[in-house]
C-alpha cells in the first residue's frame, strides 16, 4: 500500500458564481482500520480561504501547523489577510523546500481573491501548482471524484445548487473507495457567510 | 549478484472503458473506439464490442489480443451450440460459458474485462459484469475498464442499483426508457474522455431490444 493511501482521504473543491465549496470525507483509518469518522481534512485560513489536506494525516497536521505559522507572521508584518492566489504559493514553496524527503500530502487550497472572484488550485507533494476553473479533486477517490464531477459541473451555479452538486459527487466517488467515506464536511463560501455542513452517507 | 528478473510480460493494456446498462425491455451496450499501447493510440477505429449470440453482446476491454482470442473461443463453443441444439444459446447460458471460459485459464488468465449484455429468455434487458477470471455478477449496469473508475460513481449516483442481498429480491433492471439511457452513456463518455488519456476518439453503441440489434456512433474528444 502507497504511503499516500495510509489514511485515506477523498478533497474535492467547486467554483460557483461568486462562491465556492470544499468538501471532505470524514474517515481517518490506519490502512484498513477505521480509527476516526468525525476527523476534520479542511481548515480555515481566513474568513475567505479554505485549505484541505489529503494524504498522510501527520504530515497534513504537520504542514497546517506551519502554515497558520506563516499566516499570522503574514497577518503580523502586512495587517491584512493573505489573498489566495498568493497562499497558494507560499504551500507550493513550503512543499519544495522538502523536494528531496517531501509531506506526503496533497492539498487543496480555496479562496475568494479580489472582487470576490472564487480561486481553487490543488498541487502535488511537491508543490506542482495545478490552476483549476471548475474544480479540482485530491486523495484517494481521485479518480472517482474526477469522474463524477466531470459529469454533473455546470458553470455558475449559485451556492444552494453548488451544494447539492458537490455533495453528490462526493458521498457517490467515496462509496466506490473503501479507504474514504463516513459522511461528509462541506463548507459553502459567499463573499457573506460561511456555511458548514455535514452530510450523512454510507457508514461502511 | 542479485537474481535476475523476468522484464518480458506477456501481458499489455490496450486502454479504453465499456458500460452496459439493462432496461425493462432493452439493454445498452457501450465502448470507446480507442486501442492505445503505453502512451501511444494504435487505431482510433478499433471496436471492443463482440455479437455473440442473437440477443447477447460482449464488450470487453484489457489485452485485445487475449480478448480476441476469447471471442474466438466462444463463437466456436457457440457454434457447437447451435448444432447441439437447434438454437441460439440465450443470454443467461452463455453468461455461463464466459465465466466458465474464464476460469479455464485461471493460473495464464485472459487478460479481459467484460460486460456482457442482452435479453433474457422473458425479454428484460440483462448486464452481466466480470473479472478476469470468470467470476460474475447480474447487475442492472456496471463499468470495466481504464475509465471505469471515473464512470462508476456517476452511475451508481444516477441509476441506484438495489442491492443483491435484499429480499424479497428486486429488479436489478433501471426504471429509465431508451433514449434517457442512451443519453446517460453518452454523457458519461464524454465525461470520461475528459479525464482518462486512455478513453476518446469515438463511441460504439450497441442497442438490443425485441425489434433486433442496432449500433450508434458518437464521436469523442481526440486527445
Amino acid at each position: 500500500m502507497s504511503i499516500f493511501e495510509y489514511n485515506g482521504s477523498a478533497l474535492v473543491a467547486m467554483v460557483g458564481k461568486n462562491c465556492f465549496v470544499i468538501a471532505s470525507d470524514r474517515r481517518l483509518g490506519v490502512q484498513l482500520q477505521t480509527i476516526a469518522t468525525d476527523f476534520q481534512r479542511i481548515s480555515k485560513i481566513h474568513d475567505r480561504l479554505f485549505l484541505g489536506l489529503s494524504g498522510l494525516a501527520t504530515d497534513a497536521q504537520t504542514l497546517y501547523q506551519r502554515l497558520v505559522f506563516r499566516h499570522k507572521l503574514y497577518q503580523l508584518r502586512e495587517e491584512r489577510d493573505m489573498k489566495p492566489e498568493t497562499f497558494a504559493n507560499l504551500v507550493s514553496a513550503i512543499l519544495y523546500e522538502k523536494r528531496f524527503g517531501p509531506y506526503f500530502c496533497q492539498p487543496v487550497i480555496a479562496g475568494l481573491g479580489d472582487e470576490d472572484k472564487p480561486f481553487i488550485c490543488t498541487m502535488d507533494s511537491i508543490g506542482a501548482k495545478e490552476l483549476a476553473k471548475d474544480f479540482v479533486v485530491a486523495g484517494t477517490a481521485s479518480e472517482s471524484l474526477y469522474g463524477a464531477c466531470e459529469s454533473m459541473f455546470k458553470e455558475n451555479m449559485e451556492p444552494e445548487e453548488l451544494f447539492e452538486t458537490v455533495s453528490q459527487a462526493l458521498l457517490a466517488s467515496v462509496d466506490g473507495d473503501c479507504l474514504s467515506g463516513w459522511g461528509g464536511h462541506v463548507y459553502v463560501v459567499t463573499p457573506t457567510e460561511v456555511k458548514e455542513r455535514i452530510l450523512k452517507g454510507r457508514m461502511d | 549478484m542479485t537474481k535476475q528478473q523476468a522484464n518480458w510480460s506477456p501481458y499489455d493494456n490496450n486502454g479504453g472503458s465499456c458500460v452496459a446498462i439493462a432496461g425493462a425491455d432493452y439493454c445498452v451496450i457501450a465502448a470507446d473506439t480507442r486501442m492505445s499501447t503505453g502512451y501511444n493510440i494504435l487505431t482510433r477505429e478499433y471496436s471492443k464490442i463482440c455479437k455473440l449470440a442473437d440477443k447477447c453482446v460482449m464488450a470487453s476491454s484489457g489485452f485485445q489480443a487475449d480478448v480476441r482470442a476469447l471471442q474466438k473461443q466462444l463463437a466456436a463453443r457457440h457454434l457447437i451450440y447451435q448444432h447441439q441444439h437447434n438454437k441460439q444459446m440465450s443470454c443467461p447460458a452463455m453468461a455461463q460459458l464466459l465465466s466458465n471460459t474464464l476460469y479455464y485459464k485461471r493460473f495464464f488468465p485472459y487478460y479481459s474485462f467484460n460486460v456482457l449484455g442482452g435479453l433474457d429468455n422473458e425479454g428484460k434487458g440483462c448486464v452481466l459484469t466480470y473479472d478476469a477470471v470468470g467470476s460474475y455478477e447480474k447487475v442492472g449496469y456496471s463499468s470495466q475498464g481504464s475509465g471505469s473508475t471515473l464512470i462508476m460513481p456517476f452511475l451508481d449516483n444516477q441509476l441506484k442499483s438495489p442491492s443483491p442481498l435484499l429480499l424479497p429480491a428486486q429488479d436489478a433492471v433501471t426504471p429509465l426508457v431508451e433514449a434517457e439511457a442512451i443519453d446517460l452513456v453518452k454523457t458519461v463518455f464524454a465525461s470520461a474522455s475528459e479525464r482518462d488519456i486512455y478513453t476518446g476518439d469515438k463511441l460504439e453503441l450497441v442497442i438490443i431490444n425485441a425489434a433486433g440489434i442496432r449500433r450508434e456512433y458518437m464521436e469523442l474528444r481526440k486527445d
